[in-house]
């Protein structure tokens, strides 16, 4: 009887698993959609590449203008560049960088974890604040905290990233002292670099100081672009709370004589997360475009400013490679959420 | 019961948010310590040397490290393939040239002991003796004329591509140099290449031996030059270069005071790009200097104690540039009326902070080339209406300006920087009764577009680092001759045949005399046929903490941390 159940326990993760998988295959086409989209926008906002690039050196002759779009490819039909695109990008290969002359991904590799660890942070800070305003204003909805967390809220989605991150710097770094303006990491604190992500290669070599050190530097550029995203996930958490607890299934356990705590973090709380699992999801996608600002007061050496960069130079290829990235990044991500919705609620499938 | 879970939940939450915030709390006290502690440490060390008469210096964090925060990174750290004024100066911090200029405009020995042109064509360059590259092997001619083939021929850079150097246009008419002896190099150019000296500052001498055994893979990774600096790490996209003290440094130019090895034992340059951070990095005293400094700041920075701040005359002239290929702009009288109508003085007070120096003419003030004799257009509005009557220009009952039915209306177009000058600007013209309106542009984008002849007016700078009319004088001013360097960045259309001739004489005359006479020419032409508003030059603004010593901002905006002492 145990041997047919764990069977059919292993049947159902085996079917989980090709599920996902199918998911994931999903996402090829339309990884190829934004490819597609991507390349043709870029192509269509005004100001030529190789213009820029010699603009910047004193002296280029007709020949050498010539002789730069030929090794771009960029003397040739849209449909014929989109081929080598599309080409080189079904190989793995995300082209060459016109103005840093590395390959792209090696660029996107580099940057990508210092993103990765600010987005982690940021939806980690947003999330310890989010979850208990969200749990208690409902709990004691139109009590002063409520009114107070819900007002904190409002403030927190209208404060821009770039003001409340210079708010910070002045009075955490220069009033109190106690955080760093920028960067991520003290240049007098050595580092072996495994994974990229600071706070993670510090635990792995056992490095207390930078542990310490990038903890600090990760701090307040997680609180700046979390801010935002902690008001509107206590917001949506707060008012699925507040249905969960009128419906009926919250009454029966009470009248069962369960506990309100129980009834609010056993019963309350994980319906109403399935909404609020969206909503995060979706803010990863917010996390990741507002890093650019973020990244740029906080001189974080991220894929945003990069990208910024390369958007004013017309680097297509680096344009291409970063969005590609951006877009797998947030379909994974809702990869994620719907396989959370399975386990949140059973009756959910993939 | 439940209420109590209620207490704890909530207690818990606020102990979760507390710790969050509150995490950095017990580093309140050690980071405000870390400069005060080690002091009392060194006091307590002194003590027991006293005692046991071994005295130990102690290395005090940060003391010995002179931070350096640059608003961008550098595009480079190859002395032969870079653009940009942030890689120059960590560039010439590792390697040194043959000269160098000081913190203005005059130009100093560096490796080179002397330098002499044999004739208008050819230079002989002497090198000091017993000068060390970082890998402890002696500067010789071979590295000289190793540096500047590397420069100059056509794909020399073989990483990652082959590739033309970037900084070719930094060696003029050359063509050739050989070897006379190990230290001594004959360098043959095409033409005569009077701003030579000027242009020589920016080309920096690398280690045959070293570059042709790492190649310039090897080179961007561990730069090796016999500059004060010696390289020991840099961060992804150059964001942080971490230098240290070469002991065994020639001295740098004997002209320049001091000579010696770097003061300061590691030298760290980071890039911050927000100007209010750079600013509150310094005031955290996170670093020990900032560059670019806006204006608006200047005021609150000098308040503060224990930060000092430095101005010094920059190398980027502001125009506003009329497309004078069309009407109104194609008549003289009303860019001279223009010119009479723009209250320079009045826009340096405000927008600059006084921070800033009138132009009169197309060359900056501090160009070895400027006609002191021009003088900046003077405000005077009733000169300005009256010089627009004659062209044809009346103002109508509400005081605007009607020529045939049609209003005076333009765009100036700029860039994003730019935006608070052209504001004025077009205030100061709508007060004359000319609608003038402000669109601001992305420069790449609308580049092309002025050179095309499509805009009307642009507000715009032009970098002028080598303080010589060439590289400044035939891109703004000269006719736009496509795929030359001729006025590519001619803005306004401007093409007059005589100044044509006068810049083109200009960059192969050697006689300084007869240099400024053709200069002076030039000058005074575009003066009076004014193709723009001739704007002004804002000062180079820096900062530092109080304990950054003998340190001085340069024109040429590099950060020369040899001098530097920290106190």
């Amino acid at each position: 009887m145990g041997s047919l159940s764990t069977a059919f326990g292993s049947l159902g993760i085996i079917m989980k698993a090709v599920k996902i998988l199918e998911r994931v295959l999903t996402t090829i086409p339309i990884m190829f959609g934004v490819a597609i989209i991507v390349f043709f926008f870029i192509r269509l906002t005004p100001g030529d590449p190789v213009d820029i690039m010699l603009g910047r050196s004193a002296a280029a002759t007709q020949r050498e203008i010539e002789q730069l779009r030929q090794q771009f490819h960029l003397d040739e039909p849209l449909h014929v560049q989109l081929g080598y695109f599309l080409g080189d990008a079904l190989r793995g290969n995300l082209g060459y960088s016109y103005i840093r002359n590395k390959p792209v991904i090696d660029l996107l590799t580099e940057r990508l974890p210092a993103t990765i660890e600010m987005t982690l942070g940021a939806l980690f800070i947003s999330l310890i604040i989010a979850l208990p305003i969200g749990i208690l204003s409902a709990v004691r909805q139109n009590s002063l905290l409520d009114r107070m967390s819900m007002a904190g809220a409002f403030l927190g989605i209208s404060m821009p990233g770039f003001w409340l991150g210079i708010i910070l710097i002045l009075f955490f770094a220069v009033r109190l002292q106690v955080l760093p303006a920028q960067g991520r990491l003290s240049y007098d604190v050595p580092l072996q670099e495994v994974t990229g992500l600071y706070v993670l290669d510090s635990l792995l070599t056992g490095n207390g100081r930078a542990l310490e050190d990038s903890l600090k530097h990760l701090f307040l550029p997680s609180l700046t672009l979390g801010a935002g995203v902690a008001a509107i996930i206590a917001r949506v958490l707060r008012s699925s709370m507040l249905e969960v607890l009128r419906s009926d299934y919250i009454k029966l356990a009470r009248a069962k004589g369960a506990s309100e705590w129980g009834v609010v973090m056993k019963h309350a709380l994980r319906n109403a997360l399935i909404p609020t699992i969206t909503v995060v999801g979706l803010q990863v996608g917010v996390l990741l475009g507002g890093n650019m600002i973020v990244e740029t007061v906080f001189s974080w050496p991220g894929l945003g400013r990069l990208v910024v960069d390369a958007i004013f130079n017309r680097d297509f290829p680096l344009i291409q490679g970063a969005v590609m990235i951006y877009a797998i990044t947030f379909v994974l991500t809702n990869l994620v959420v719907d396989i959370l919705y399975t386990y949140l609620n059973p009756k959910i499938t993939l | 019961m439940n209420r109590v879970r209620m207490i704890q939940l909530g207690a818990l939450a606020v102990l979760v948010l507390l710790a969050a915030c509150a995490t950095p709390t017990p580093q309140v006290v050690e980071k405000t310590v870390v400069v005060e502690k080690p002091v009392e440490k060194v006091v307590e060390k002194t003590v027991v040397a006293e005692r046991t008469v071994v005295v130990q210096p102690t290395a005090v964090p940060g003391r010995d490290t002179l931070v350096v925060a640059l608003a961008r990174a550098p595009s480079g750290i190859d002395p032969a393939d870079h653009s940009s004024r942030e890689a120059e100066t960590v560039i010439r911090n590792i390697y040194d040239g043959l000269v160098t200029r000081d913190y203005t405009s005059g130009v100093h020995m560096e490796l080179a002991e002397s330098v002499k042109w044999l004739d208008t064509k050819t230079l002989e360059i002497k090198l000091r003796k017993g000068v060390k590259f970082h890998d402890g092997s002696e500067l010789k001619a071979d590295d000289v004329i190793y540096t500047f083939e590397r420069v100059f021929k056509t794909n020399a850079i073989e990483f990652p591509k082959p590739h033309t150097a970037l900084r070719k246009g930094f060696l003029g008419p050359f063509s050739s140099a050989a070897k006379k002896d190990d230290y001594t190099v004959i360098v043959n150019f095409t033409a005569p290449w009077p701003a030579g000296m000027q242009m020589l500052v920016h080309t920096q001498i690398v280690s045959k031996a070293y570059v042709t055994k790492v190649g310039t893979k090897g080179l961007i990774e561990k730069p090796m030059g016999t500059g004060p600096f010696k390289f020991v790490s840099a961060k992804t996209g150059l964001e942080e270069v971490a230098l240290e003290r070469f002991a065994d440094y020639y001295g740098g130019a004997p002209t320049l005071a001091p000579v010696g090895k770097a003061c300061v034992a590691k030298a760290v340059f980071r890039v911050i790009p927000e100007n209010s951070t750079r600013v509150a990095a310094l005031l955290a005293g996170e670093v020990d200097i900032i560059t670019e400094v806006p204006a608006e700041l200047v005021g609150t920075l000098q308040k503060v104690p224990g930060v000092q701040v430095k101005t010094v005359p920059g190398t980027r002239p502001i125009w506003l540039e009329f497309n004078v290929t069309q009407a109104p702009f194609d008549n003289p009288k009303v860019r001279q009326a223009l010119n009479y109508a723009v209250d320079k003085d009045l826009i340096i007070k405000k927008v600059y902070n006084g921070l800033a120096k009138p132009l009169a003419g197309p060359l900056m003030p501090t160009n070895n080339m400027a006609d002191p004799s021009l003088k900046p257009y003077a405000y005077d509005k009733a000169k300005a209406l009256a010089l627009l009557k004659e062209a044809g220009w009346t103002p109508d009952a509400s005081g605007m300006l009607m020529k045939e039915g049609k209003p005076f209306a333009f765009v100036i177009d700029t860039i994003g920087s730019m935006r608070p000058i052209a504001e004025a600007v077009a205030t100061m013209l709508r007060d004359v009764g000319i609608d003038a309106s402000v669109r601001v542009w992305e420069y790449n984008v609308v580049r092309p577009k002025l050179l095309a002849r499509e805009r009307q007016a642009y507000i715009g700078d032009w970098g002028d680092s080598a303080f010589d009319p060439v590289g400044h004088m035939e891109a703004k001013w000269h006719s736009l001759v496509t795929g030359s360097t001729y006025g590519r960045g001619n803005f306004s259309g401007y093409s007059n045949k005589r100044v044509d001739e006068l810049i083109k004489a200009g960059e192969t005359e050697n006689d300084p005399a007869k240099r400024k006479t053709i200069y002076y020419e030039a000058q005074k032409l575009i003066y009076d046929e004014a193709p723009a508003v001739f704007l002004v030059l804002p000062e180079a603004i820096e900062a530092a903490s109080a304990r950054v010593q003998n340190w001085q901002p340069a024109s040429d905006s590099r950060e020369n941390l040899h001098d530097v002492c920290l106190k």
